[in-house]
């Protein structure tokens, strides 16, 4: 019974409603083995002192005035980038809605990074979302329940995200290494330009990430004369171990449901690629190749 | 005495032990500490299925399973499987398992936890790059030096609550 269970699962999406049915049930055991931390986040609110909270208050204005002007520039370049992508006649990019969830759980097996989200299906969460903290990608949503969500960082084994090289846009895919501070640049040949130092975004190839978001900082580039591929590792700049609050994004869907309709072959292959067709962690990896 | 006596303890530290099973320690602690986590529900459900075990039902166990399987993101059916193995051979041997010094109980707890572990290891490696490593020994080592005071503590409110 258990044997065709999981086979059932491994293959199949049959069992994702039985998951998230009795997920709903099982979200509060991770609120109460969530409690301290939350519970010293609250007291240490309470108990801050005067100087801390005008402190506190002072760096955030200065970041906030910061990041104001930042976005003033922002919008002046969206309207040029506009401008120029309707001169070359392809589509303005669609701004992304982001919804702010807490960390509630953490999957309690070393091997594997997951963490448990306060949000879900109720707040219009869907599996295969891309999930930020305020650094940088931070992971992706492989399983949705009623209230929480589980999602899959990016430094998991069995993850992978497409990315380029934000400074000449070499493409590659960025795997978890299952260390929470790297991941490694798949298949780079050894004459790709790619040195220390380099800021990794994601690509947006694939169509489950959105482009443009940091993934890390290139940290080392080892060249092995016996390999035909160069060993590239990252630094990841989300908080992976810190970070309680992160964004969801949701993308916007271009039409693609009536895919009978479609008689736009290139678009229909398109639609095939970025269709999230398979189960959860497997996902990550169809996503990305 | 009323047979019903004591179900809710047996349950209640059932999801204790689940409880214990997905509490993670503080980001600032060395992350090796994680893998120091005894196998909690092994541990709870060996003592009560040895105990009484007229009153831990395999069904019962394996439909706990899924809970669990969902509680720690492992695929469905798995710790039911681990969980209503654990039930049928304390149920099977529960006589002599009693008779057993708690030196003797650790080495099976030993042998149950690791062979849970390496089945584990085995159905998460169908479906994902997850490797081998000294984990599964490690888990069952902790979870056997752990049994002497888990042994102790659940007998006493055993005793105290009269569970039959």
């Amino acid at each position: 019974m258990s044997a065709l269970l999981i086979t059932l699962e491994s293959s199949t999406r049959l069992l994702d409603p039985l998951r998230s049915f009795i997920g709903s049930l099982v979200s509060p055991i991770y609120v109460v083995a969530e409690s301290p931390y939350l519970l010293t986040n609250a007291v240490g609110d309470v108990l801050a002192t005067r100087e801390q909270l005008q402190q506190k208050n002072r760096d955030l204005e200065r970041r906030v005035l910061e990041l104001s002007q930042i976005s003033q520039q922002y919008v002046a370049l969206k309207a040029e980038n506009d401008r120029l992508r309707e001169l070359l006649g392809s589509q303005g990019r669609l701004p992304y809605e982001v919804l702010i969830a807490e960390l509630v759980g953490v999957i309690p097996d070393p091997t594997t990074f997951q963490i448990i989200i306060d949000k879900g299906a109720d707040a219009g969460l869907s599996v295969g979302q891309a999930v930020l903290d305020a650094e940088g990608l931070f992971g992706q949503v492989v399983e949705v329940n009623r209230f929480t969500s589980r999602v899959l960082l990016l430094t998991d084994r069995d993850h992978a995200v497409p990315v380029r090289i934000n400074r000449n846009g070499v493409r590659s895919i960025a795997g978890g290494t299952g260390d929470m501070g790297s991941l490694v640049l798949e298949n780079v040949a050894i004459s790709a330009d790619i040195v220390e130092g380099d800021r990794v975004e994601t690509s947006g190839l694939g169509g489950r990430f959105p482009p443009g978001y940091p993934v890390g900082i290139v940290a080392s580039v080892v060249v092995e004369p016996t390999s035909a591929f160069a060993e590239v590792l990252v630094r990841p700049s989300a908080l992976l171990d810190r970070s309680r609050h992160v964004l969801v994004i949701f993308t916007p869907q271009p039409q693609i449901e009536s895919n009978d309709a479609n008689t736009d072959g290139v678009v229909d292959l398109d639609q095939g690629e970025a269709a999230p067709a398979t189960n959860g962690v497997e996902n990550a990896q169809a996503g990305a190749t | 005495m009323n047979p019903a006596n004591g179900g809710w303890l047996i349950a209640l530290t059932l999801v204790a032990a689940m409880l214990l099973g997905v509490v993670h320690l503080p980001e600032t602690w060395p992350g090796w500490l994680g893998w120091l986590r005894p196998n909690w529900l092994i541990l709870v459900l060996f003592f009560w299925v040895i105990e009484v075990p007229h009153r831990v039902g395999l069904i019962a166990m394996w439909i706990t399973g899924l809970f669990v399987d969902v509680l720690y993101a492992d695929p469905v059916g798995l710790n039911g499987l681990i969980l209503a193995s654990v039930s049928y051979l304390g149920w099977r041997f529960f006589e002599r398992l009693r008779m057993y010094s708690v030196l003797q109980q650790c080495g099976i707890l030993f042998l149950l936890v690791l062979g849970a572990e390496v089945l584990s290891v085995m159905v998460l490696g169908l479906g994902s790059e997850r490797p081998w490593s000294w984990h599964v020994l490690v888990s069952a080592l902790v979870t056997m030096l752990v049994w002497p005071l888990m042994f102790l503590l659940l007998l006493r409110l055993r005793t105290g609550l009269r569970v039959e």
